[in-house]
């Protein structure tokens, strides 16, 4: 399927001997469902009956009005079940699971939306789950872990070093090395080793099919410009995956800058990152001169992550998709913005996308079209701005 | 023939194995790591494996986590790890030195220079946890260049055919991990330690050392009886020191060390 899990240098399959089985294993048995019928059929059968979709593709008139640029149109993965892009990759994986005949799933989870998607896929299909998330996550998003807990699963809370996203996928990596013979380790994101990166690329690719159809369909030609927020990488690459061969159309990845990349205090791991290897990937990975890993900040859980999915690192080299960071008060006053203007409330991350998009349009001219990937919506976040302005 | 050849030739000699106690470099600091290594040598330790602390040892349990984060908290760096091996060949100690480390920190500092210093330093093989077969070609043709063995790690889960092409890449000694799972001190030797090794003895000459989980003597005279040429032990080091007082801990290290050692003599 892909040359040994690389997209050009990145990707890979940097894990100890003991996860080795396991994930050939897993790639195995994906070759093979992947040109399933049956299995296909089933998949697509729950997206369209269970998760909503295909989800709508919207021309946002007041905010392209606002912006006086390109016509901004927004893909609404928000309006999936569960709120946001992350039950396709879940569900892909969980009817995987169940056909590898495995009794129990692991995640990892920041922000709670891909455990909360997890435990939803595993209680519809009747598979028991336990997500692994970091203290300070459990205690920056205390109602997702209910959720979590309504649907079923068990929140195991990581303590261990920056207690984030990366010391959850720490945890659940050994976690899986112990019990990978009934577990399987349901990665939230386009990272980890081969074969995570293309097998979670291919489940969230339909966000980019439907979009091709739904401009066509809309506006008779494809898009000019895509634009996505990029934490690990799945909702960006599940849009741009489908566009690569398509010359024409630029794209563009919203980093989560932080406090502002030269403060430290941010997430960019392609814009501000280096080469290395982190969660069984050759990718760009923000870590100090020594090769430790360094502690991550962002306004948005979900993009709280120290690397970057390998294919956009490849994407960022080649010069096939451009990277820029956008700061936690950008993706703010984006978060105010498309409230405001259409009555959307996005999740923090894809408020970085919405911000992005805004500087895009500004400078492209009227006839232009641009979509942004929506890829959650914000009632998560909603709790947190209002306390960050003192309004609760 | 390598130093670490040598010393697996002498002691099938002598007829015993190989003891090869894993220290965190760094915990809690510098100093403690060579007082730990003389110490562990005075008992008789045969071989030393130096662990390189890193921020996410997705391999390591709690206690090599613990060990890990205190020395880097306490500001390790990698040129400390190079000088400790400098200075524990200045103190006259000719035992090999093996180097455990996760990949990152080699990729960062250049896999060629990551070997060039290491070697002048006087270290003597490099064995990286994270890096299967598939991904250590690079690593592989650098140790090469300067004289380095590469230890591969061998798992109960990996099968035959691959085992097969373990043994033929690795060089010193195959490592062969006791069970699934992390590192961390277990009550008794698993029973896939067994089986693994009684696939392993029989498909090549390079010596095994078994480790993750070994922590008492009863489980090195199994190991050594089940055609092991040596055990690693860590994780039940550090509980030792990191529960103990630092005086004290040392000569409680010394004696069980002392135990474990013999232990291995069949």
């Amino acid at each position: 399927m892909t040359n040994g899990g690389y997209f050009g240098r990145f990707g890979g399959f940097y894990v100890p001997e003991i996860l080795v089985r396991a994930l050939k294993g897993l790639e195995a048995e994906y070759e093979r469902l992947s040109v399933d019928p049956e299995f296909n059929g089933e998949l697509n059968r729950l997206l369209r009956t269970y998760a909503g979709r295909p989800t709508p593709l919207y021309f946002a008139r007041r905010l392209t009005e606002r912006v006086g640029g390109a016509r901004i149109y927004l893909k609404r993965e928000d309006l999936a079940h569960t709120g946001s892009h992350k039950i396709n990759n879940a569900l892909g994986q969980a009817l995987l699971a169940k056909r590898m005949g495995k009794s129990r799933v692991i995640a990892e989870t920041g922000a709670g939306q891909h455990g909360v998607a997890t435990a939803t896929a595993c209680a519809l299909l009747g598979l028991r789950c336990e997500v692994f998330m970091g203290e300070t996550d459990v205690e920056r998003q205390k109602l997702n872990c209910y959720r979590m807990n309504l649907l079923g699963a068990k929140v195991n809370v990581v303590k261990s070093g920056s207690k984030t996203l990366k010391d959850s996928i720490n945890e659940a990596l050994r976690d899986y090395a112990a019990t990978s013979d009934y577990t399987h380790y349901l990665i939230g994101s386009v990272v980890g080793p081969h074969p995570y990166p293309t097998i979670v690329r291919d489940f969230q690719s339909v966000i980019g099919r439907e979009t091709r159809m739904q401009m066509l369909a809309e506006t008779g030609k494809l898009p000019d410009v895509l634009v996505a927020c990029v934490g690990g990488g799945s909702n960006s690459i599940g849009l741009f995956h489908p566009f690569v061969e398509d010359p024409g159309i630029e794209m563009f990845g919203a980093e989560a800058a932080g406090s502002g990349i030269e403060t430290g205090h941010h997430s960019a791991s392609v814009v501000a990152g280096t080469e290395g290897v982190l969660h069984g990937s050759r990718t760009l990975i923000l870590q100090n001169e020594e090769g430790q890993i360094s502690e991550t900040h962002s306004i948005a859980a979900g993009l709280d992550y120290p690397a970057v999915g390998p294919e956009h690192a490849f994407l960022s080299k080649t010069g096939r998709a451009k990277y820029v960071g956008i700061t936690d008060q950008e993706a703010l006053s984006a978060f105010h913005l498309l409230s405001e203007t259409e009555g959307i409330i996005p999740a923090l991350e894809s408020a970085h996308a919405i911000s992005l998009a805004v500087i895009i349009s500004k400078n492209l001219p009227k006839e232009k079209t641009l979509v942004v990937n929506l890829s959650g919506r914000g009632d998560k976040d909603v709790s947190q701005v209002a306390q960050l302005e003192g309004r609760l | 023939m390598s130093r670490i050849s040598g010393t697996f030739k002498s002691l099938a000699s002598a007829g015993s194995g190989a003891y090869i106690p894993y220290v965190c470099t760094g915990d809690p600091d510098m100093e403690f790591t060579m007082e730990l290594v003389n110490s562990l040598c005075r008992a008789g330790a045969d071989i030393i494996e130096l662990g390189l602390p890193f921020s996410d040892p997705i391999a390591d349990g709690p206690v090599i986590q613990g060990a890990m984060s205190r020395a880097l908290s306490a500001g390790f760096k990698v040129t400390r790890l190079f000088e400790t091996v400098t200075a524990i060949r200045s103190s006259g100690l000719r035992l090999p030195i093996v180097l455990m480390t996760y990949y990152n920190p080699v990729v960062r500092m250049g896999v060629g220079a990551f070997c060039t210093r290491l070697a002048k330093a006087g270290g003597d093989a490099v064995l990286v946890v994270d890096l299967p077969i598939e991904e250590s070609r690079e690593l592989d043709e650098a140790a090469a260049d300067y004289g380095l063995d590469v230890i591969k790690l061998v798992a109960p889960s990996t099968d035959d055919e691959r085992m097969d092409r373990i043994l033929e890449k690795t060089s010193g000694f195959a490592y062969a991990v006791s069970a699934a799972g992390t590192t961390g001190s277990r009550e008794k030797l698993a029973s896939s330690a067994l089986s693994l090794l009684s696939r392993m003895r029989p498909r090549s000459q390079i010596p095994i050392a078994i480790g993750f989980g070994i922590s008492y003597p009863d489980q090195v005279r199994q190991a050594m009886l089940a055609g092991a040429s040596g055990v690693v032990e860590g994780s039940a080091l550090i509980s030792i020191y990191s529960e103990e007082k630092k005086s004290k801990a040392l000569g409680l290290i010394e004696k069980h060390a002392r135990e474990m050692k013999a232990a291995t003599r069949i």
